[in-house]
């Protein structure tokens, strides 16, 4: 589908490493605003995707635009800001004259503004760049994606070796590039470090496009365990029959079970009665997947998600 | 200075620094030894030259005068080692410049830099460039301080020509690794490359004289455009040097267009 307010487009994207398949055909758009997870296990393509869309590798066949352009137009990184999945930083520069350099290259960047987000996340930018631990190399990695404050970022497995409490910073950083109508592609080999970001999801599997879905659409259909407590028994039958009520368990004045997509009817049926406690879970995406492509192909990518990295 | 060149010069800063030294430790030591060869004839001089083999003669360049200024400088400095040590820093630097970055994956950032590739390889080659010629320029004013204080009686304007075609060589050679490099990303292909090259061409260009069988392949060896003329003995040899210059700009262009067209880091 043609869209006018893309940031990136691609239609038959294919890239192959001699024999070995990288990525095939992929159809992907990436809306103006939004933060697109891609998901998918290790060596699935997600990086292959990345790089091509950064002109680092060339395509096989397909083609591809990144906000409007052919990415072989250097300018149009200007506009991007890249964490790659392996950032390496190597060398006896300290990392402060490292981030000058990229700056540089880039145009310019407020010294200012390279403070802010060394002192945000808690980077020490006098370390020696070869010396720097996983934590410290993805911190600066953070800084010189956002420092220009790029109308696209593209972060490649972004909180990697980032402790819980950064994590949280990161995620607040990429809810305020929302927020300025910025366009965000994150991609991570685990649902849960990016449901919260992201607007949409994107699973690749095998070089290909598995599915698309809405986060907000996928919640919606989301399996949720739901208890309710009264103050008296209730009758099973008005429960039993409800849309989307399944594993029902009646036991006196509790119900249990769970509902598929919209509680409306449940909640309704419940109403009837004195409610005095009731219990929602939330939502797990990764359970969804599960049950949505609920086929071989899926429990075999959740498999391989769940080995650790 | 545009942001790509001197970070390219600090990449090389360590190297540049390390080599120097090194090789003004080198060139000191051995310039340093001349007066006392001068006073020992019956070791060092022609006579005594004679009794080695004739091959191993023609590998070091004749060694037909030890003792004179000329000759000693010709063997020592200029002849096999100057040239090697130059050339084995040129290679290093020119590793830098595309296939070291590339394996330890520190070229795939500044790929993604608003910066077109065919810009970043010249940056690079101009790093080169400079960092070589400052190498050479303290270089030369060393041999040529020695020189006049060991009483060498070398005009420094033939000290000068020498040097310009160690300069040139090692430029050549470094750009070859540089333009291996820049095709196959792969440091090792363009050290072997180079070392082939430096070496079998030495060895064309001075032992292979004499044979049949290989003499007609003096004209690739990029030796035999800095040796064939003597430079240190018959000054500037310009035309020869315009060939090395012009072999380093094909060698220069080769390495954008193939850098240009590839992928990086696969």
């Amino acid at each position: 589908m043609r869209c006018m307010t893309a940031v990136v487009e691609t239609e038959g994207l294919t890239k192959f490493y001699g024999d070995r398949r990288g990525l095939e055909d992929l159809d992907l758009e990436i809306r103006l605003g939004e933060v697109f997870g891609y998901l998918g296990p290790n060596g699935a393509g997600k990086t292959t995707t990345i790089r091509l869309l950064l002109d680092v590798i060339r395509p096989t066949r397909g083609r591809m635009t990144v906000l409007g352009v052919d990415p072989r137009d250097a300018r149009v990184r200007g506009r991007i800001g890249y964490l790659p999945g392996e950032l390496a930083l190597a060398g006896r520069e300290k990392a402060s004259e490292y981030l000058s350099f990229l700056a540089a290259a880039r145009g310019g960047v407020p010294r200012e503004r390279i403070a802010e987000l060394a002192d945000r996340l808690d980077a020490d930018l006098s370390v020696r760049m070869g010396k720097l631990s996983k934590g410290n190399k993805q911190k600066i990695g953070l800084i010189q994606a956002f420092m220009h404050e790029p109308e696209f970022l593209i972060l490649d497995e972004p909180t990697s070796g980032l402790d819980p409490l950064l994590q949280q910073e990161f995620l607040a950083m990429v809810r305020e590039v929302r927020t300025a109508g910025r366009t965000v592609l994150m991609s991570s080999h685990v649902l849960a470090e990016v449901e919260h970001a992201s607007d949409r999801v994107g699973i690749v599997r095998d070089g290909r496009l598995v599915a698309v879905e809405d986060v907000a659409a996928l919640r919606e259909k989301a399996v949720r365990k739901v208890e309710f407590h009264f103050d008296a028994p209730v009758p099973r039958e008005e429960f039993e029959g409800l849309p989307g009520v399944r594993e029902l368990r009646v036991e006196g004045a509790s119900v249990r079970c769970t509902i598929d997509g919209r509680p409306d009817a449940l909640i309704k049926a419940a109403a009837r009665h004195t409610v005095v406690h009731m219990v929602s879970a939330e939502p797990d995406l990764e359970e969804i997947f599960l049950t949505y492509y609920g086929d071989e192909e899926t429990r075999h990518a959740r498999a391989a998600v769940e080995e650790p990295a | 200075m545009p942001a790509l060149l001197s970070k390219s010069l600090r990449d090389y800063r360590w190297t540049l620094i390390g080599w120097t030294i090194g090789i003004s430790a080198f060139f000191g030591l051995y310039l340093s030894i001349y007066p006392s060869i001068v006073r020992n004839p019956e070791v060092y001089g022609p006579a005594a030259l004679a009794k080695f083999p004739g091959a191993m003669r023609d590998l070091m360049g004749g060694m037909s005068d030890f003792t004179s200024g000329v000759g000693f400088l010709q063997t020592v400095v200029y002849q096999l080692i100057g040239p090697m040590l130059l050339i084995s820093c040129a290679t290093i630097l020119g590793n830098r410049a595309i296939a070291q970055p590339e394996e330890d994956g520190t070229l795939e950032l500044t790929l993604t830099l608003p910066v077109d590739r065919r810009r970043l390889l010249l940056a690079r080659f101009a790093g080169l460039v400079l960092g070589l010629l400052v190498i050479a320029a303290i270089t030369f004013l060393l041999v040529w301080g020695l020189a006049a204080a060991g009483g060498m009686e070398v005009a420094g304007s033939r000290i000068l020509a020498g040097h310009t075609g160690v300069f040139l060589l090692a430029l050549c050679c470094g750009t070859l690794g540089l333009a291996v490099g820049a095709a196959t990303g792969r440091k090792m292909y363009a050290s072997a490359v180079v070392g082939v090259v430096a070496l079998g061409g030495y060895v064309v260009e001075t032992i292979g004289r004499s044979v049949d069988a290989i003499s007609w392949l003096g004209w690739i060896s990029p030796f035999h455009y800095y040796l064939d003329g003597q430079p240190i003995q018959q000054g500037f040899p310009v035309v020869d040097y315009l060939v090395l210059l012009t072999a380093t700009a094909v060698l220069a262009l080769t390495a954008v267009l193939a850098f240009d067209r590839r992928d990086v880091g696969v």
